[in-house]
């Protein structure tokens, strides 16, 4: 399993790290969607340390009334940690597009309202001269699980390094509600869709495979001897090598001597 | 006489800022009475450079900012972090430490070591230095050494031959492994080889980290100077900026060379001959 980590350690290096990338930007202000899930609630509270709870904007963006509970945990956390929130169903707008695409199923209508919520996080992050804040945790990464300039879009990402187990232990001692860290994890795109369902694993195993394959550098064989089912570990290797694409910037064809992409090479955080 | 570990944040590529930084920080040592402030690696620069390197490198006998800063240690000595472009050099660039003493370069060090794998691509940017050279300052003779120099071994071994009894290293260690602990599980790795070479080489051990963040990675922290004998005197926060400010007695490294008689014994005559066969027969 990934290591136990000291969660108030573990808070201080990611609130620093929040406050740096919003202090070189001369940005106060950052803004994140709200799903009423795990990640999206403890990357408000980290934001809500880390810039003060007026400077968090959660938009809660739920398609129509199809998940209510989710909306009220939302709500409800946004107003334990003070934070502001906004609500604002997409539904008008993701079915006026399909309107006259009914062939299409339920896969594109997930991905097509993951970017919906993107492209109204990024609106907002204008109007509010904020930045928008990802939520991806690690396992969702390495698996490509998530909608490409989706719900992967964002300015920074705090949690990319936490395997979701691990945003589980860091959740409990944000104080994170328990209606909240209970409810299984799920992308919120269809009704009774879940994470563990949709890929087949349950976090538990799926954390276990990745750490061997990651930190530990395990090869297929070892970690099928450590005890897994070579059906899961190669359902796993299979998902993360389809999924490089998800982790990597488009790459540029290579014309002149020196190109973006290739040897331009700057931080990202050069002094703006 | 007093020392200052500057655990500071530098601001990545802004020279003018961080020689403004520096300046505030050596008033606020001197206002302590120190006699020797140690900034870390790529102090006047930040350490995620990339192609910046060639933007912000400088030579230390002519820029005007760094003139200002060595004018500034009247009395007191400094090690500070910078990117090195000399004249007698042009076009190359190097990840180097300067050791200067009331008003003087008295010593500038190129890293050696540039590690290049995983997160790091210093040999990408940076040409090699190619010498460890231990040199007489006013806290007595010191070995400079930059971040993972300090971790191939031989280095400290080779100041320690020197005679050195102090050895700084100045380091922009990232942080990496978070576990049960309250800092990041590579700040052991500084540790144990601080407690070691200030035990075995019988030598101060000045270990200067910087704080802050850059393009996601968090510096550790954690500065520490070890007294000879493998003593901790002090340590610095981890991750967060700090002024570190503990006693160096020089007198410490003779009480500690009597006791303990490594130094004495000493034959790096031996090892110089062993090392030439070993070089020798893999060249073959």
């Amino acid at each position: 399993m990934p290591p136990k980590i000291n969660p108030a350690f573990v808070e201080k290096v990611l609130v620093r790290f929040i406050r740096d990338e919003f202090a070189r930007c001369g940005c106060g202000r950052g803004l994140l969607g709200l799903s009423g899930g795990l990640d999206s609630a403890v990357c408000a509270a980290l934001a809500a340390r880390a810039l003060g709870p007026d400077a968090v904007l959660g938009l809660i963006m739920p398609y129509g009334r199809a998940f209510p509970g989710d909306v009220r945990d939302a709500v409800a956390l946004a107003r334990r940690l003070d934070i502001r929130a906004e609500t604002i169903d997409i539904a008008p707008q993701v079915d006026l597009y399909f309107a006259s695409r009914p062939e299409a199923d339920r896969g594109r209508r997930g991905n097509k309202m993951a970017r919906e919520r993107m492209a109204i996080l990024y609106d907002h992050s204008a109007r509010e001269a904020g930045l928008v804040l990802g939520t991806s945790n690690k396992t969702e990464l390495l698996l490509g699980y998530g909608t490409i300039y989706g719900d992967m879009a964002c300015a920074i990402n705090p949690m990319g390094d936490l395997y979701k187990t691990q945003v589980r232990e860091l959740a409990a001692h944000l104080g994170i509600p328990a209606a909240i860290r209970r409810k299984a994890p799920t992308a919120g795109l269809w009704p009774g869709q879940t994470d563990e369902g949709d890929i087949g694993l349950a976090y538990e195993e799926i954390d276990d495979i990745l750490c061997r394959l990651v930190e530990g550098r395990g090869s297929r064989r070892e970690i099928i001897e450590a005890g897994h089912a070579s059906a899961a570990v190669d359902l796993v290797l299979r998902r993360v090598r389809s999924s490089q694409f998800k982790r990597a910037l488009p790459p540029i064809a290579k014309l002149s001597t020196r190109s973006v992409g290739h040897d331009f090479l700057y931080p990202y955080d050069r002094e703006r | 006489m007093k020392i200052a570990v500057a655990q500071i944040a530098p601001k990545l590529g802004d020279v003018e800022a961080n020689v403004g930084l520096h300046l505030d920080i050596l008033e606020k040592a001197r206002k302590q009475r120190a006699g020797l402030v140690v900034f870390p690696e790529l102090s006047l620069t930040g350490y995620t450079l990339k192609d910046l390197a060639e933007e912000v490198a400088l030579d230390p006998a002519a820029d005007p900012r760094f003139r200002r800063l060595v004018a500034r240690t009247k009395g007191l000595s400094a090690v500070v972090g910078f990117v090195e472009e000399s004249p007698s050099d042009p076009g190359l660039l190097y990840n180097a430490a300067a050791f200067i003493a009331d008003g003087r370069i008295v010593h500038i060090h190129r890293k050696v070591f540039l590690p290049t794998a995983g997160i790091f691509e210093e040999a990408k940017f940076f040409a090699q230095g190619r010498d460890f050279r231990a040199f007489d300052a006013p806290c007595g003779r010191t070995g400079l050494l930059v971040c993972r120099d300090f971790l191939q071994f031989g280095s400290s071994y080779v100041h320690y031959a020197a005679g050195a009894g102090v050895i700084i290293c100045v380091s922009a260690a990232p942080g990496r492994g978070v576990g049960d602990g309250d800092t990041f599980e590579t700040a052991r790795m500084w540790e144990l080889m601080g407690e070691a070479v200030s035990f075995f080489a019988t030598a101060y051990v000045v270990y200067a980290n910087r704080a802050g963040s850059e393009d996601g990675v968090t510096f550790a922290g954690g500065s520490f100077v070890y007294a000879p004998g493998g003593r901790l005197v002090a340590r610095a926060a981890a991750v967060d900026p700090d002024l570190l400010c503990c006693a160096l007695d020089p007198a410490a490294v003779a009480r500690a060379r009597k006791a303990w008689l490594f130094k004495r014994d000493e034959k790096p005559e031996a090892v110089w001959r062993s090392l030439e066969r070993i070089v020798r027969a893999s060249e073959d």
